[in-house]
């Protein structure tokens, strides 16, 4: 609760909506580690339909595709009727169509009518005065904000420390730019506001005649319009109350929006009586219109559709061999999935295993020659373990004088009078530079960072304990191979503010190479090994542990050799070269959706500093399988699926799968839902367009010279240029597993049980390999074959 | 010699701007390529052009035979321009050969980025008035489209709105200044103009030309007051950012750099160019401490070192302002090309632990150590390539009163020795490197361009000026993290952060607040 700690204002029903407008805001991370996250994360406990309503309501959007898109599924036979059929027959509103073709009638009913947001008293100041206030809030605003939230682009930032609004306030009263825009006043407005949020928000509210009903989607339109800065601010609300504490600059900014839009209305009083009518329009309860929910219908069905075609590929297990010789555990991520399938096509005695890529370390990280602490997990989780890749004292001493030189270098660069110094000195040699990063020989070799270690070692039993849990959660207990690969993944591109989207999302948005390193020679470690055997769980003798880091743009894996023993030469040896066989094959599958690449150029892309597509990312996630791999092994996914390997019968008491429902489907879900709302809302939930991306305080984009900053995937990494690379559709999660375990899970944990009851997740349960039950709101099984569209 | 290989330059990329004109939209097939090799071609030829005159010799070309109507051009000066265009172009063309692809209007992209590529190789080519002000008009009317690239984007048509308005004044004040100064000296020749002037003299007219040159200059090159439409233009890819911070907005300089002889005829106007171009570096500089944006931050630092170029013409060092336009083009185009790998620079500054920040008495030291090292070093050189001017000399004492900041880092009192040591060669190395090559600059170009005049009694005020302010701005930074951050300093940043509300003001007066609708 963010907004209680005013010991003056008591907790009135404004301040109530403006907490709950707050939480309808998803957090965005910032670019240096930035994780997907749901942009519905404040919807999930309404349906799609009304989701969709309100953000036309507070954001001018469609939570859905434009009826074209739908009819164009239509038209090229991808959407059967029979899909719409049955999404029609499972809707649960009263407002749905009766049948398919009252459906199709409503589609094509109003489809130009493009969604507008009510307007805010910006809006109305602007078509009243043919001033434009709401570019002008934003781009000053935006100045602001840069410089608040600034994480070290600017020599000169605001004191750091301060409160948003205080700062605000201290900026506000001496920025010039809304009085020479024609807002006499603005800055004795400001002085005379309450010095604390909520007591502004209060008077504002007051002074706009909010009442209690339409106090929340009136905050949240404001917060919508703020964009990516509100999304910021939640994240800091995000990690405060990961760590059990919490924050107010959420609240800050409403109350600085509002203060403009007090000041606006008082400045053109003329608009008041439209200004009333929109918030009569704010408080009329939220409800989705029949366009809405034919809409969404259709979406259902689209998804019903994918959902028809994935049942057909799952035909049942194949058989398994005996011990495999290499067993290559890979992340969940769907981009695993190519690549395990082309690893496994390599040889036989290849068997591959999913899991989440921080393999369930929970590790708050300090790199090589840095202070700072990263958290490599996912952003759900709780950091438990401390570790560092430090080298031995001289080298860290080394790495460090080498980057504090850097890093004066640069202020000498940046600071005034110095950087004409620099450019005399120091701008000719740019013209090799430009030669180098032109024709991309930038560093291609780098080195591996020293081998992380756990801060002050981990005794025998705390060894065992975490090897244990590890291997248990991977359903790795028994059927070791000779050598077990625990990959890692990550990206490399070049000059591209998104890399860390590119990364590997269970690990907080870093690579998972420390992870994998930790873990390879923490499983190695005889003493683990000794305390695993008295647990009942045998690890063969010859079973080796190998860390690598599979490479997403690229498809090679890098080995680490962590001590690995020399008398394994040939077996690793024999590994590489297999994995370099299937990097080969997965390169080949890849290069047809990538514009202009071919099998040779593939890897060019991570060094061109002009690539704005070094790769697909998770583009076109659809589904998350958690069964054995024998049920999906040899089935071609396509890249779209998630594949966690999990088998129900070595899970006494369902402990794994409570972890399973409860982190990775979350966060599956997270990527997949950040996808479909940065392609089919672009303009809100995406990160705009690469080519006029400019970074902000080292936080995140605004395009060119805007004040928005832009949080979500950039159009360039879910569209080619010509199509959309993303097919928006809600994840289908699969289980398998017995329904009554899941319900159990389901039932346990209502957060996460809402985004299947509310359609942001299909949920179904699998029985050898073959799709069985498909889940229905309120912990309802129905049979799959038969719901399903023939 | 009649012709340059230089001259071949423009007509390569503008046959392929033709070609690409033809295909304007998304995945041309070939093109973004075929692109590439013109611009390789023009560095080609742009490469031997230089190669030709520094051995060859001089080249003009005519098209009709009249000595007066030489259109191009060829020097060591407009020669080594021509290179460094042709490079930035190569490098932009590639880079917006993998950029670009799959934009709706990639064609039209390639088609419109060649045509201002060739426009500015002929502008630094040009030979008289005429063609001087047609390439720029049409450098603008390129660079225009350029920027509505994005024409959708209000604050696009708004920047290019501010841009096509200044550029295009900027050429109206050249025309003027051309008729004046033909009516005065009955030629446009770019290569004759400066000695007819010397022998006939200045009339108020010719001045008031000459003004207008350097008006026209001041505009182009984003000099306070009308510096706002550059801080506004990051609205188009960023290869349009790059050649425009490299190429285009030098245009201002190459113009008082080719008019170099004229334009030093007059103390008045030179002494006007020393004040806009050092108010205008201190403040581009100061502002841009406050911009948290990488791109914007960019554009600050390019208007600040456009004010430092024009300094430099003012000060008569014309080879060390061709110079600073060769480093600063180089650093800046590659400086915008980079700008995605921002969020990952910011990241890394935090890791090696907090900056230690040098006290009162270290940044004392500082500034004592930089200027004995500038003594030797001045020493050295003097001893090795003869006496400098004193306008060289106080460029060198601002210089080294940045190289003091770097020195100052290192003797901040939590500074490890092995960090001091660091800056210290640091220091040392851009001390020497910037001496090295204004002397290198002086012996290549010197030739070629006027001498600095020697100072009378405004030369010397405006000298002293500019060593005290600048001293005294650099002496500030130094101390910056013991006052940045006080109470009473606060206003002060918001208005920097505002450009001093310049911006604001410009866009009051020309409607910039309006809502506009689309068109």
């Amino acid at each position: 609760m963010f907004l209680n700690h005013s010991h003056i204002a008591p907790v009135s029903p404004i301040l109530k909506a403006a907490e709950d407008a707050a939480r309808r805001i998803p957090p965005a991370f910032p670019l240096e580690a930035t994780v997907a996250v749901n942009p519905f994360l404040g919807q999930t406990g309404e349906d799609l339909a009304t989701a969709s309503a309100r953000l036309q309501r507070v954001a001018g959007v469609r939570a859905t595709q434009p009826v074209a898109a739908y009819a164009a599924m239509l038209e090229n036979g991808s959407l059967a009727d029979a899909d719409l059929d049955a999404a029609v027959l499972s809707a649960k509103s009263r407002l749905k169509p009766k049948d398919v073709a009252a459906l199709k009638a409503a589609l094509g009913k109003d489809d130009a009518q493009e969604p507008v947001a009510l307007p805010t008293v910006a809006n109305l100041a602007a078509e009243f005065t043919g001033v434009d206030w709401p570019s002008i809030i934003e781009k000053t605003f935006g100045v602001w904000a840069a410089g608040q939230f600034d994480r070290g682009q600017a020599l000169w930032s605001p004191t750091p420390g301060a409160d948003a609004f205080a700062s605000w306030r201290v900026w506000a009263t001496h920025d010039l730019t809304p009085e020479i825009a024609g807002l006499s006043g603005f800055c004795a407005h400001v002085t005379a506001a309450p010095d604390m949020a909520d007591r502004a928000i209060l008077r504002a509210a007051e002074a706009l005649g909010l009442n209690d009903h339409a106090a929340e989607t009136a905050f949240h339109r404001l917060y919508m319009d703020l964009g990516g800065w509100s999304q910021h601010a939640r994240w800091i609300l995000w990690q405060q109350e990961l760590a059990g504490e919490t924050d107010r600059t959420l609240a800050d900014l409403l109350a600085i929006r509002l203060v403009w839009e007090e000041a606006l209305l008082a400045h053109v009083p003329e608009i008041g009586g439209k200004w009333a009518e929109t918030v009569e329009a704010h408080s009329a309860p939220l409800e989705p219109s029949e366009q809405d929910v034919a809409l969404a219908i259709v979406q259902e069905a689209s998804e019903r559709a994918h959902q028809r075609r994935l049942i057909a590929i799952l035909d049942g297990k194949t058989a398994t061999n005996g011990r495999p010789a290499l067993q290559a555990a890979f992340c969940i991520d769907v981009r695993s999935e190519v690549f395990r399938r082309a690893l496994e096509g390599v040889d036989p005695t290849i068997e591959t295993i999913g899991f989440a890529g921080f393999f369930g370390l929970p590790l708050a990280h300090k790199a090589h020659g840095s202070d700072v602490v990263e958290a490599h997990l996912p952003v759900l989780l709780n950091p438990a373990l401390e570790s560092a890749s430090h080298a031995d004292p001289k080298g860290e001493q080394d790495t460090r004088i080498a980057a504090r030189a850097a890093r004066a270098w640069g202020r000498f660069r940046q600071a005034a009078v110095s950087s004409f110094a620099f450019v005399e000195a120091a701008g000719p040699l740019y013209a090799g530079k430009l030669v180098r990063d032109a024709l991309g020989l930038g560093d291609k070799a780098t080195k591996s960072a020293p081998a992380p270690r756990v801060a002050g070692g981990l005794d025998a039993k705390a060894k065992a304990d975490t090897a244990e849990a590890v291997l248990r959660a991977m359903s790795l207990t028994t059927g070791h191979g000779k050598i077990v690969l625990l990959s890692g993944h990550g990206a490399s591109v070049t000059n591209n503010p998104h890399k860390s989207a590119y990364h590997c999302g269970a690990c907080g948005g870093y690579t998972g190479e420390v992870s994998v390193r930790l873990l390879a020679m923490l499983l190695n470690d005889p003493e683990t090994r000794r305390g695993l055997a008295g647990r009942g769980v045998s690890v063969p003798d010859d079973t080796l542990f190998i860390a690598g880091l599979h490479d997403t743009t690229t498809d090679e894996i890098t080995i680490y050799d962590d001590g690995l023993p020399s008398g394994r030469g040939d077996d690793i040896r024999r590994m590489k070269g297999w994995l370099k066989q299937a990097g080969r094959i997965a390169r080949a599958e890849r290069v047809a959706a990538l514009p202009g690449a071919t099998s040779t150029t593939i890897a060019d892309r991570a060094l061109n500093w002009a690539e704005v597509r070094p790769e697909w990312g998770l583009a076109g996630c659809a589904a998350f399988i958690a069964a054995p791999r024998a049920g999906t092994a040899g089935k071609h996914l396509g890249g779209r699926a998630f594949l966690h390997s999990y088998d129900w019968q070595l899970d006494d008491g369902f402990g794994t799968l409570e972890l399973i429902i409860t982190a990775p489907v979350v966060v599956a879900s997270w990527i997949n839902l950040q996808y479909y709302g940065s392609s089919v809302t672009p303009n809100i939930f995406g990160g705009g367009n690469k080519l006029i991306h400019n970074v902000v305080g080292g936080i995140g984009v605004i395009e060119g010279n805007s004040g928005r900053l832009r949080p979500g995937l950039p159009w360039q990494a879910v569209h080619d240029g010509e199509r959309l690379m993303h097919e928006p559709l809600r994840l289908s999660v699969m289980i398998e597993a017995p329904c009554e375990a899941i319900s159990g899970v389901l039932g346990r944990h209502p957060e996460v049980r809402d985004l299947f009851d509310n359609g942001w997740l299909h949920l179904f349960t699998l029985k050898d390999g073959k799709v069985d039950a498909r889940y229905r709101p309120g912990l309802v099984w129905a049979d799959a074959t038969q719901d399903l569209a023939a | 010699m009649e012709f340059s290989l230089s001259f071949l330059a423009p007509c390569v990329l503008s046959v392929l701007a033709i070609h690409a004109w033809r295909q304007p939209g998304c995945r041309p097939k070939g093109l973004p390529h075929l692109a590439e090799y013109a611009a390789l071609a023009a560095l080609g030829v742009a490469a031997l052009g230089l190669v030709q005159v520094a051995v060859v010799g001089t080249a003009v070309l005519s098209f009709i035979e009249a000595p007066a109507s030489r259109a191009l051009n060829a020097n060591l000066v407009t020669s080594a321009l021509v290179l460094l265009v042709a490079f930035i172009g190569w490098v932009v063309v590639r880079y917006s050969r993998t950029y670009l692809d799959g934009e709706a209007q990639e064609g039209r992209f390639h088609a419109l980025m060649l045509a201002t590529l060739a426009a500015v190789l002929l502008f630094v080519q040009s030979g008289n008035l005429g063609m001087l002000i047609l390439s720029s008009a049409l450098i603008g009317f390129c660079l225009k489209r350029l920027l509505l690239f994005y024409r959708e984007r209000p604050e696009a048509r708004r920047a290019a709105t501010k841009f096509a308005l200044v550029w295009h004044g900027a050429d109206a004040a050249l025309v003027i200044a051309a008729l004046l100064l033909v009516a005065n000296y009955g030629t446009g020749n770019l290569g004759e103009i400066a000695t007819v002037a010397s022998k006939i003299g200045l009339t108020w007219s010719s001045s008031l030309g000459i003004a207008l040159i350097v008006f026209a200059a001041a505009l182009k090159t984003a000099a306070f007051p009308m510096h706002g439409w550059l801080t506004e233009v990051m609205e188009a890819p960023t290869p349009v950012s790059a050649l425009l911070h490299a190429g285009i907005i030098n245009s201002g300089g190459i113009l008082l750099i080719l008019l170099a002889g004229l334009v030093q005829l007059s103390p008045g106007v030179m002494a006007a160019l020393v004040m806009i171009g050092g108010f205008t570096a201190i403040f581009g500089a100061a502002v841009m401490l406050t911009q948290s944006a990488v791109k914007t931050s960019l554009a600050w630092s390019t208007v600040s070192q456009m004010g430092f170029l024009l300094l430099q013409c003012g000060l008569g060092l014309w080879a060390l302002a061709l110079l600073h336009i060769v480093a600063h083009s180089l650093y800046k185009a590659h400086a915008f090309l980079s700008s995605g790998g921002a969020v990952q620079a910011v990241a890394s500054l935090r890791r090696p632990g907090p900056i230690a920040v040098p006290s009162f008495a270290a940044v004392l030291k500082s500034f004592a150590l930089a200027l004995v090292l500038y003594a030797l070093i001045a020493t050295a050189f003097s001893v090795l390539l003869g006496p400098k001017t004193a306008q060289a000399l106080a460029l060198g004492a601002i210089l080294i009163f940045g190289v003091a900041y770097l020195v100052a880092q290192g003797l901040a009192d939590l500074a490890p020795a092995e960090l001091t040591k660091r800056t210290a060669l640091l220091s040392l190395g851009a001390a020497i490197a910037y001496f090295a090559f204004q002397a290198g600059a002086q012996a290549f170009w010197g030739p070629a361009l006027p001498l600095a005049p020697t100072p009378g009694p405004l030369e010397w005020a405006l000298i002293v000026l500019a060593v005290a302010s600048f001293g005294l701005v650099a002496f500030a930074q130094a101390l910056f993290p013991l006052w940045a951050h006080h109470p009473s300093t606060a206003g002060l940043r918001v208005h920097l952060a505002n450009g001093f509300y310049m911006n604001a003001l410009l866009d009051r007066a020309i409607g910039g607040f309006r809502s506009e609708k689309a068109y």
